[in-house]
């Protein structure tokens, strides 16, 4: 246990340590930063002169020591647009991120399970089949496309007209199948609730929860298809188990077979396959959020590339890197503590 | 003493509720709050100029003249202003004026602050043709400028007296109170006494600035009635537009123009909008392409530019075309120049020019900069392909864009201009003439176009004090340039206001964008 | 895929008319529904050249008076643009023509490229086996718990900001390729791994090694021809993969300019114009783009069922 927790602290530092140098060299990659901070009639001597003061003239490995060091303060520079330390910045942008992946998880803990283990239950059903198909359609379609067309339906609004509008019956049908629009679809609202620091939640109450549903199913409608599947997949190998099958030779209820031992052992690859998700899920919170305006993390990080705010990139890449290394390392640990037949070692994360 | 829970975007970039007291201390007392996309920098006037700044300059200082809506000067701290000779103005100053601080205004009090622009890194090119300003008593003031310089009002116009008293000395640490200091913690930047409408009573830098009514404020015919106004940066566009339909702010500026519909319908809203100023054109490099040398290719390129289908296909009608650089209310206006559009005859001169099969040119424009700028660049583009000239068309981001067009990196470039002066010789300066990297001429012009005997027209206009005189000459430059095709003018940006109904800010906006917010009212049963 | 061995001598043609694989064809009608409109798709969108009314990368056709008209069902329209136009006026039909060409084309070309990478590291990792396999198979965990895309919008946004803006967009096609092709590769390295340590156990390896053979003989003419289906099975898969990526790198404003547009940067500047009502610009390139991706994502997992290799699980 210990050489493993050594071995994969190892292997977080060397991601780390990889992705500090990736950061590193963009920055020293983008042009003189000495532009940034003087005005154009400042003569060539000066700016010389400032450049030397801010030891950009240091030979490269210096110049990351320093970096790293100063990164292990979390001390990553003023971002150039906002004009003040980036880890201010991303601490501001953090929680409309991370309340917009708790919803959409809430979401998909909600409906996956049971979807996922009524389709094992009863694979030939025609509803257990309708699922199965809009999964397939589901993960086809990409997370900002999903957005734009709930956008057009619930923010927008569609009208249909089919149907005979003069008649009764025939405009009744067509409002059936025509939407008003009016969900919000733009950033967080304002009826946000102050918790402590920099949080404020959009949780706290039904003005500003409604801001969280288009965004989070959206950002769900991506990643339910998967667990779905994945449920379902795991929970039919487990009903042909053999203590299963003992089990309900011994009379044991099916309900409590299915959701108390069934799901149990289901749940061990789904929370594996979970953890390794959070990483697709950062990657699609960025798409999300550009299309929602949702100003978390990766909408800022959007800006940050058009506006060439360099500290601020580097800052997010960092940022994003710690959360995807402890997250890993998590998961592995909570695996090899559910599940201790896995042999921790040499094991493919 | 009511608490009242309001949404502030606390800090740049995002949309936080903060719970605030509303110092209200009786309940007829009158709120604006207002978002901006940003907030000035400090609270000294002099660090920058900037239109954030400018518009606090208006709310906390009052300048010697301003601007009304229809390019007038109003008197404010001076009250008359009479020419003594060709370089010297004399300015009778308002009596009764008070600062902040108790301090009375007084002549001396506009001397120092001449002075110390002219120490601003920032204001002193712009206060550069002054050579000199004296008190001859209490309430004159004579300013005398290097050669005849005829802007001289419109310099009055960024001239926001400041209590000189006040400013003067030095800080316990021995810092001298007066002093400039960029991004610094100066005493400036952190205290003010001005003669405006507004006190700061609170700031805090990127989360909001609470201002109160002066009561001492001078202006007592002022309609003005609001009593605080808090003041909050909200950079995201759809946040700050979301924040004014929800009503937890008052007043917004900018409106961003994707908004504009949603803003325009909505009931409890409305949105004003003023032809800009701020001319959007192409220039056509004269040393990348040689065909640029013909003024018939040039003119071929104008006449190949539909500007009324971009104004209203592309901008929805949020922009003025564009036939000259000066927009209509500049004394160089001339409103003889019209459109051109015509791909027939811009096909004949290409012929006549012997280009008739055109040719190839590459073309650049900012991508975030100006409202649709990559988009109008395409539209340009397809234009010129009308006369058979294959355009290479690339788009940056702003933050790129300035060093690609001071390397002058593509044959037509696209640029966006506004006079600072207010004054269409501002265009010419630094757009139209020959570039001189030694006296800053042309700066702008990445075109290379040189004209000297336009640029001579500019240089005479610049020496002639008359007005009526001097817009006469302004406008024979504009169109000589218009003649000779010396860039591509598209079209000049609108701007957009948008304020809760009863916010009454029609009167007070103008086409420089800063609101004189003193004037606001906000009717009261609303 | 199969529409290639179509043309091979008609030896070749008996023995594929006679395998299982044209059997299930034969018998799974979704299959052949996709592979029709997956067939119609892609020649629709390589012939574009002569199928599109217009150019749209060429301007001269391009008016700007007819900008954001709606498509022929809708009152308003022109005959001339049955999809109707864009905000640019130009003809939505010939531009999502040409955009599928775009995203086609770099979904190929990525995964030829990851194709390539993968199954390089993937035979060395299987085959070598001690600290190769280590270093290259943990290479790929990391690539992969950072997930494929998120690689990729960081490349994206590290070669942007390396590169600048200008040149970024100049060589966008090529840059994309190589983008999702470095991001996507340990799919590949992981299943011929596998099939490898599935096959180097077997006894014609042994043999072949007893005979003396070197490694990379006895890699790439033994054990490479059979795992030919896992790797064939993937790239379905992988190619739908790589059009999405292409697509929301284009969203994120990464990937192709709007004067190359590919179905993604169709959809986001689109997307500009749906609150003014105009939803075709964006809503059309995208359903064409969510059919083609499903197809190719059906025609994937009939394949699976019918080829039944050794994939790498999880």
């Amino acid at each position: 246990m210990i050489a493993f927790l050594i071995k994969r602290l190892f292997h977080a530092f060397l991601v780390m340590f990889v992705i500090s140098v990736i950061s590193f060299a963009i920055q020293d990659n983008l042009g003189d930063p000495i532009q940034q901070m003087v005005g154009q009639s400042v003569p060539e001597s000066e700016r010389e002169a400032l450049r030397e003061e801010l030891g950009l003239n240091d030979p490269f490995l210096v110049q990351y020591v320093r970096f790293a060091k100063n990164a292990m303060h979390f001390d990553f520079g003023y971002s150039y647009f906002y004009n003040q330390p980036t880890t201010e910045v991303i601490l501001r942008h953090l929680p409309a991120t991370l309340e917009l992946v708790a919803a959409t998880t809430l979401l998909i803990v909600l409906l996956s399970v049971p979807i996922g283990v009524y389709s094992a239950i009863r694979p030939r059903a025609l509803l257990a089949r309708f699922f199965m198909g809009v999964s397939t359609v589901g993960i086809s379609i990409p997370v900002f496309l999903t957005a734009i067309v709930l956008i057009q339906i619930f923010a927008i609004g569609v009208t249909f007209t089919p149907f005979p509008s003069e008649t009764g019956w025939g405009s009744w049908l067509n409002d059936l199948i025509s939407t008003d629009g009016g969900m919000p679809a733009y950033g967080r609202g304002h009826e946000l609730t102050h918790v402590f620091g920099t949080w404020y939640t959009n949780f706290a109450g039904w003005d500003s929860l409604i801001y969280l549903v288009l965004p989070a199913v959206s950002l769900a409608s991506i990643m339910l298809p998967l667990f779905i599947r994945l449920i379902r997949a795991e929970m039919l190998e487990v009903l042909q188990s053999e203590y299963v099958k003992f089990a309900k030779a011994k009379g044991i209820g099916m309900r409590r077979i299915y959701f108390l031992h069934a799901l149990k052992n289901t749940m061990l690859p789904v929370i594996t396959v979970g953890g390794v998700q959070i990483g697709t899920l950062v990657a699609y919170t960025i798409l999300t959020e550009t299309v929602f305006q949702w100003p978390g993390m990766g909408l800022m990080f959007l800006d940050a590339i058009e506006r060439s705010d360099i500290p601020l990139i580097v800052t997010y890449l960092m940022v994003v890197g710690l959360i995807f290394v402890i997250t890993n390392t998590l998961v592995d640990l909570i695996y090899g503590l559910v599940n201790p037949t896995v042999k921790l070692t040499g094991k493919p994360a | 003493m009511t608490f009242k829970k309001t949404l502030l975007a606390t800090l740049v970039g995002a949309a936080f509720s903060l719970p605030l007291i509303a110092s209200a201390q009786d309940s007829d007392d009158i709120t604006l709050r207002m978002a901006y996309d940003a907030d000035p920098v400090s609270l000294d006037i002099h660090e920058q100029l900037a239109g954030g700044m400018l518009q606090l300059s208006h709310m906390s200082f009052d300048p010697l003249v301003r601007w009304t809506q229809d390019f007038e000067f109003e008197p404010r701290l001076a009250t008359s202003w009479n020419q003594v000779d060709d370089t010297t103005m004399r300015f009778t100053l308002r009596e009764g004026v008070k600062f902040h601080s108790g301090n009375d205004f007084t002549a001396k009090d506009v001397v120092w602050t001449i002075e110390r622009l002219k120490r601003s890194p920032d204001y002193k090119a712009i206060f550069e043709p002054i050579a000199s300003a004296e008190a001859i008593d209490a309430t004159t003031v004579e300013i005398k400028t290097k050669k005849p310089y005829p802007l001289l009002l419109n310099l009055a116009t960024y001239l926001f007296p400041m209590d000189s008293e006040f400013y003067s000395g030095t800080t316990e640490s021995g810092k001298d109170k007066g002093a400039i200091v960029k991004n610094g913690n100066s005493y400036a930047s952190r205290h003010m006494s001005g003669t405006g409408p507004y006190v700061v009573t609170e700031r805090q830098q990127g989360v909001k600035i609470e201002f109160e009514r002066f009561e001492g404020y001078w202006d007592k015919k002022s309609p003005g009635n609001v009593d605080h106004i808090v003041f909050t940066p909200i950079s995201e566009n759809a946040t700050r537009v979301a924040a004014l339909l929800s009503g937890d702010v008052g007043f917004i500026a900018p409106v961003p123009p994707n908004d504009l519909e949603r803003v325009r319908e909505d009931e409890n809203v409305n949105l004003e909008t003023l032809s800009g100023t701020r001319i959007i054109l192409f220039q056509m490099n004269e040393e990348r392409v040689e065909a640029f040398q013909d003024p018939r290719v040039r003119k071929a390129f104008a006449y190949a530019v539909n500007q009324k289908a971009i104004a209203e296909r592309l901008m929805k009608g949020f922009a003025t075309p564009a036939a000259q650089l000066s927009p209509k209310g500049y004394d160089g206006h001339n409103p003889d120049l019209e459109m051109r559009y015509d791909v027939e005859r811009a096909e004949e001169l290409m012929a006549e020019a012997g280009y008739a099969d055109g040719f190839s040119i590459t073309m650049m424009a900012p991508n975030n900069r100006y409202v649709n700028d990559a988009r109008i660049a395409q539209a340009v583009a397809a234009m010129l392909a009308r006369i058979d000239v294959t355009v290479d068309l690339k788009t940056l981001p702003k933050a790129q864009y300035w060093t690609a067009f001071d390397d002058h990196a593509a044959d037509m470039m696209m640029i966006g201009w506004h006079s600072d002066t207010e004054d269409s010789a501002n265009f010419y300066q630094y757009l139209t003439q020959c570039p001189d990297a030694e006296t800053g001429a042309g700066q702008y012009n990445s075109g290379m176009y040189c004209n000297p005997e336009i640029d001579a027209m500019v240089a005479a206009a610049n020496l002639e004090t008359d007005r009526g005189e001097r817009a006469k000459m302004l406008q024979a430059v504009e169109k000589a340039l218009y003649e000779d095709a010396a860039f591509i003018p598209l079209h000049w940006q609108d701007l957009a206001w948008a304020a809760r109904d009863g916010v009454n800010i029609a009167p007070v906006i103008n086409v420089m964008n800063f609101p004189y917010l003193g004037d606001l009212v906000i009717e009261q049963d609303k | 895929m199969s529409n290639a061995t179509t043309t091979t001598p008609p030896t070749h043609w008996a023995r594929f008319r006679d395998s299982y694989l044209f059997y299930s064809f034969k018998h799974d009608w979704i299959a052949q529904v996709c592979f029709v409109i997956f067939v119609i798709m892609v020649s629709a969108a390589l012939l574009a050249p002569w199928l599109a009314s217009i150019n749209p990368y060429d301007l001269s056709q391009v008016f700007i008076l007819d900008s954001e008209l709606p498509p022929f069902w809708i009152d308003g329209s022109d005959a001339k643009y049955p999809l109707g136009t864009d905000a640019l006026g130009r003809d939505m039909l010939s531009t999502i023509l040409y955009g599928a060409r775009v995203s086609l084309i770099i979904g190929f070309g990525a995964v030829i490229l990851q194709a390539l990478i993968g199954v390089t590291f993937g035979l060395l990792a299987g085959y070598l086996g001690g600290r190769v396999d280590a270093f290259l198979m943990r290479l790929a965990d990391i690539q992969l718990s950072f997930s494929t895309l998120m690689v990729a919008i960081i490349v994206g946004a590290v070669f942007k900001a390396t590169f600048g803006g200008a040149t970024y967009s100049e060589h966008a096609v090529l840059l994309l390729v190589l983008i999702i092709g470095l991001a996507e590769w340990p799919q590949y390295a992981r299943t011929v791994r596998a099939s490898v340590l599935a096959e180097r156990s077997k006894e014609y390896v042994d043999a072949a090694r007893v005979m003396g053979f070197r490694a990379k003989r006895i890699m790439f003419r033994h054990i490479l021809p059979n795992t030919l289906s896992p790797i064939f099975v993937i790239s379905t898969v992988q190619i739908a993969n790589a059009i999405i990526s292409e697509a929301a790198l284009s969203f994120l404003g990464l990937g192709m300019p709007e004067t190359q547009p590919s179905l993604g940067s169709l959809i986001k500047s689109g997307f500009d114009y749906l609150q003014s009502g105009s939803w075709w610009i964006t809503l059309l390139p995208g359903a064409v783009l969510v059919v083609l991706v499903l197809v190719i994502n059906l025609l994937g997992d009939w394949l699976r069922d019918v080829m039944n290799p050794r994939l790498y699980k999880g």
